[in-house]
């Protein structure tokens, strides 16, 4: 064995290479290109683009699966990474992609690699809106779709906290509504960038400080780009941030028809950053318009009815007061009026009465008037004084006498006295 | 007019006032004092309406500028 190996010949290492490389071409023939479809597992970009590609599915611990190392040349990889960036992806680890290239032996590293000249773009778009479409359903699964959309918002939300890159158009758009309205929004900003491979572990910290800094609402404005410009805003880790955020996270980002998984979690989404502004504004100015608007006009209304009602109310009582003075005093006029005429009425009675009882008195006084007596043959006798005589003891026997009658006097003298017998 | 109590103690007392001439309790006697002490309360009564009247006509602008948005 020994011997037999000793007949062939020694060959310099390059020789070796060159050896292998005319092998190599003979069966694959001189870059001759082959699709190869595999995983990244690793992913390496300076100028030049790196990839360690593994067959799909195989697991990372096992030390013996074949691993292709694939590289791109900076001149061929501008343009791919262009079309790949202008589609929103970035080459990643756990990506399945077809490159195209060829069989490419790197001697001063002693490697045999794969040459890129061409990616299946449209597949690795298909995987890419798959894998987006796990994020979306592994998020749903965990209830994180609508964790934030549950988190309360404030009634006026005024302060402010703002994740964006100043500078911006969307920046400008988003600041631009709320500091050109009439109320006085107070804008907590940390800048970020809002594409590119770094701009996800920024909006992360961005909104972690924000949610800590104790904000009423946190807005997360991107204006428009492609789907490479906006595909932080499709990242893992931004879209947890903003489902675990206790403060309610707003989005404003792209244009019409963007929606980023960004957008699905968060609590509000706008179509734009205009838009994202013209809604907070409305729905300050929605607030104002119910508690303080309307309450100023009830209250104008109010205090309108309060005073006219007073106003009523005192003119009532000083109405219903003169009426009932008047009312009273002719009350009492009518009963005095009415005493006077009974008084009139009984004083006629009394006097009628008076006027019956002297007639009926006279009448009687009369029959006992002395002249009629006279004339009825009765006389009066008075002593010499003038006094009346009744009774034997006034006068005395000879004494001189004076008699009255109807039609005159005479005198007598008292012959005898004599006794009435009993 | 000092003796004048709050709005709702005032008005209070002139309804009571009303309300025994209405009841027909006044007497002749005491109806110019009642009537007297009915038109203290009401001129009082009055004279803070209007003073309440003029300090809301001063403030309805201001309310107004709210209401009406500006």
């Amino acid at each position: 064995m020994v011997s037999d190996t000793l007949e062939e010949p020694v060959l310099e290492v390059g020789e070796f290479y060159q050896l292998l490389t005319a092998h190599l071409e003979s069966e694959f023939g001189r870059r001759r290109p082959h699709w190869v479809r595999g995983e990244i597992a690793k992913v390496h970009e300076k100028g030049h683009v790196y990839v360690d590609l593994v067959d799909a599915g195989s697991a990372s611990s096992d030390t013996k699966r074949p691993v292709l190392n694939a590289h791109c040349w900076a001149t061929p990889w501008a343009p791919l990474k262009r079309k790949l960036a202008a589609e929103g992806v970035n080459l990643k680890p756990g990506m399945v992609v077809s490159f195209f290239g060829y069989v490419d032996v790197y001697a001063p590293q002693g490697k045999i690699g794969f040459a890129i000249t061409e990616i299946d773009v449209e597949g690795l778009l298909g995987d890419v809106a798959r894998r987006r479409q796990e994020l979306i359903l592994r998020l749903a699964n965990e209830g994180l779709l609508d964790r934030n959309k549950a988190r309360t918002l404030v009634p006026v939300p005024l302060h402010v906290g703002l994740v964006a890159s100043p500078g911006t158009e969307g920046y400008s758009d988003f600041t631009g509504q709320l500091l050109n309205s009439r109320f006085s929004f107070d804008i907590v900003l940390i800048k970020t960038l809002v594409q590119g491979e770094q701009a996800p572990a920024q909006i992360v910290g961005a909104l972690e400080s924000l949610d800590e800094h104790g904000v009423d609402v946190i807005c997360v404005v991107r204006g428009g780009g492609s789907k490479g410009d906006l595909a932080c805003f499709d990242d893992e880790r931004v879209a947890r941030a903003i489902a675990l955020s206790s403060t309610p996270v707003f989005t404003g980002i792209g244009h019409t028809g963007d929606e980023s998984v960004a957008d699905l979690v968060a609590h509000t989404r706008a179509i734009t950053p205009t838009k994202l502004g013209e809604e907070l504004v409305a729905m300050v100015e929605n607030w104002y318009d119910t508690n303080v608007r309307y309450s100023s006009q009830r209250l104008l209304e109010l205090s309108t009815d309060v005073l006219d009602e007073a106003m009523d109310y005192l003119g009532e009582r000083r109405r219903t007061m003169i009426f009932a003075v008047r009312d009273r005093l002719r009350a009492e006029e009518r009963h005095l009026a009415s005493t006077r005429e009974r008084l009139v009425i009984q004083g006629r009675h009394l006097v009628a009465s008076a006027a019956q009882m002297l007639a009926s008195n006279r009448q009687l006084l009369g029959a006992y008037d002395p002249v009629r007596r006279l004339a009825q043959g009765w006389s009066v006798v008075t002593d010499a004084n003038g006094a009346v005589v009744k009774s034997l003891g006034d006068v005395t026997s000879g004494e001189e006498i004076h008699v009255l009658v109807s039609d005159g006097t005479f005198g007598a003298q008292v012959m005898q006295k004599k006794e009435t017998p009993s | 007019m000092s003796d004048v109590h709050e709005w709702n103690d005032a008005a209070n007392e002139l309804n009571a006032i009303v309300a025994s001439f209405d009841e027909g309790e006044v007497s002749v006697d005491d109806l110019f004092a009642k009537l007297e002490r009915a038109t203290t309360i009401i001129e009082a009564l009055e004279a803070r309406l209007a003073t309440t009247k003029a300090k809301v006509e001063e403030l309805t602008p201001r309310i107004a500028k709210v209401a009406e948005g500006e």
